[in-house]
């Protein structure tokens, strides 16, 4: 009896309350940027007037905008890469030779949660004056992304190998003469698609989202600016959060539709027959 | 950036070990692990070692603990008080409100899209934070903003006591935005857990709803939230973005990191910020080791 008070009434209630704290800040964040009324000129008559576009085509226009945006890439495109090439011979090779220290390397890879992005960028500071040649370049920051990385895309290559038959395929391809170089390339990566396809778009996301590291080593990255910006024109600023938002929920959302477990696909197929 | 891992460790650790290794345990597959380990130790560990070096050295440069000591009294034991008062405040709203709605997910059967959306969109906002989080909440609870002007229209005044979007009740709110997302993620497969044929069994016996939660539901769950609890506290005290964006307020300690990082402080001043993000890594420690055992006590009753 209870419970049917509770699912008849109490559920859709903490639901709509819910929906309300989660979507609230987003439509306000919305409206703040693309609607050009003060919020205390805002009445119930004026709410759909006046919303333009404006303020991101001047952030866009902004000559350090595109300079940011293109670091940002960059690191990106690194962070990907140097994340794949470091994580898919050596999650090979622990699920083929090293099977029982697979969950202490799962363990290293949430060491950068202990060791948060705020720490972290206190020992870069340390670092820095012996290894200039290094830090003072902007795409130094690629192997810290890496490593800020870790937890996910660990995890997503790693999910991607358990799904495999590894062990027979990397035999066949090896009693077929490939040795271990063209294996992989060859072999394992064209059915990790999948799996380097999220890592890719998660280290997108990570390096997207990143301030802490970018703002106390003053590189001018793209989340960088945004902060920046807001100073002189919130609109704009805002406008670029709004949008910088927009790309990281597609990319969780397309993560999450293609890295759905096949037993749930599967699961689903069943369910709607 | 919060970080999830909702699933449970050493999962497919059963297949990996059924599994013979290839070769005889004394051989030298552990060097394959080389690059990984040296790329972590070069990019992760010496940070993280360079922090305490610095930490632990007095203004004489000999080793000592008086920087460590500086920076729990005084202004600074100030500022960890108030980040571990309103992280913990985050996460246990995070925790209660978090377990409530994966409760609701799990329980309202009828739009059948309904848990699958409330998951996914989990996904996204649990990772949410940083600068559109800040910004999205200086719009809406900010003092020029949509919601503080909507609330004054209903006759309440948000800023009339000591609410502020960087003081202990605006971090809360706004730090839950990812925290119960992230609580619902992890305390989902909990939930998930919890056999019906536990209640039908409950109430045979002679009990009623309020029995099982008190004797059955609940300790089962006690746990996983804990656990939760202590990941969302980590993941607030942690966070820096979004506070950067919401205030200037030195009290809050990855904050505070940051000033002293920034240079604005007196010579041999410096070893203090390095000391406040050595007692950082100390708490994350600790909280961590605490989450990683609550989890694989929480296993137990997840098959």
């Amino acid at each position: 009896m209870r419970d049917r008070v509770f699912a008849r009434l109490i559920s859709p209630l903490i639901l709509v309350v819910a929906a309300g704290f989660f979507l609230l800040p987003q439509f306000a964040m919305l409206r703040f940027a693309l609607q050009n009324i003060q919020v205390i000129d805002l009445r119930w008559s004026n709410m759909f007037e006046k919303w333009s576009l404006a303020p991101l085509w001047s952030a866009f226009s902004d000559d350090q905008f595109g300079r940011a945006l293109t670091l940002s890439l960059k690191l990106a495109v690194g962070t990907g890469l140097i994340s794949l090439l470091l994580l898919v011979p050596t999650i090979v090779w622990v699920h083929l030779r090293l099977p029982r220290v697979r969950s202490t390397v799962e363990f290293m890879t949430i060491l950068p949660y202990v060791i948060p992005a705020i720490g972290m960028v206190a020992g870069i500071m340390v670092i820095k004056p012996h290894a200039r040649w290094f830090l003072d370049s902007d795409l130094s920051l690629i192997p810290f992304y890496v490593v800020l990385a870790l937890p996910f895309t660990f995890r997503s290559i790693d999910s991607g190998l358990k799904a495999l038959d590894l062990r027979t395929l990397v035999e066949a391809s090896r009693s077929l003469g490939f040795g271990w170089t063209r294996t992989i390339l060859h072999v394992i990566v064209p059915n990790l698609r999948t799996a380097i396809l999220s890592c890719m778009f998660l280290t997108v996301a990570v390096v997207l989202g990143e301030y802490t590291i970018a703002d106390v080593l003053l590189k001018r990255t793209f989340p960088a600016f945004m902060g920046e910006y807001r100073g002189s024109d919130p609109k704009g600023g805002y406008g670029l959060a709004i949008l910088s938002l927009v790309v990281t929920t597609l990319i969780f959302m397309i993560i999450g539709l293609v890295s759905r477990p096949r037993s749930a696909r599967r699961r689903r197929v069943k369910g709607a027959t | 950036m919060a970080l999830i891992f909702t699933d449970p460790p050493g999962e497919g650790g059963a297949a990996a070990k059924a599994a013979a290794p290839f070769t005889s345990p004394r051989s030298w597959s552990w060097l394959g692990l080389m690059p990984f380990l040296a790329f972590l130790v070069l990019f992760l560990i010496v940070p993280a070692v360079s922090v305490f070096s610095q930490a632990l050295r007095g203004e004489d440069g000999a080793f000592g603990f008086a920087s460590m000591g500086e920076a729990f009294s005084g202004q600074n034991l100030d500022a960890f008080w108030f980040s571990i008062t309103f992280s913990a405040g985050a996460a246990a709203v995070g925790a209660v409100f978090g377990t409530l709605l994966a409760y609701v997910a799990v329980s309202v059967t009828r739009p059948r899209w309904l848990r699958n959306a409330v998951t996914a969109f989990s996904g996204v906002a649990a990772n949410m934070g940083g600068l559109p989080l800040a910004f999205a909440f200086l719009s809406l609870l900010g003092r020029q903003g949509l919601g503080t002007k909507l609330l004054s229209g209903l006759g309440f005044d948000l800023y009339a006591g000591d609410f502020g979007l960087g003081e202990v009740t605006g971090l809360v709110t706004v730090y839950s935005y990812f925290n119960i997302p992230l609580m619902l993620l992890v305390i989902l497969p909990a939930i998930d857990g919890l056999k019906p044929s536990w209640k039908e069994a409950c109430s045979s016996l002679g009990g009623n709803g309020l029995t099982y939660w008190r004797r059955v539901g609940l300790p089962i769950l006690a746990p996983s939230i804990l656990g939760g609890f202590i990941l969302l506290f980590a993941n607030s005290f942690s966070a820096y973005a979004t506070a950067a964006q919401l205030t200037d307020n030195s009290k809050i300690v990855p904050l505070r990191i940051g000033f002293f990082l920034g240079g604005d402080v007196s010579v041999g001043e410096d070893a203090v910020g390095y000391a406040l993000a050595a007692w950082m890594i100390v708490i994350m420690a600790i909280a961590m080791i605490f989450y990683w055992a609550l989890r694989r006590r929480a296993e137990r009753w997840q098959s």
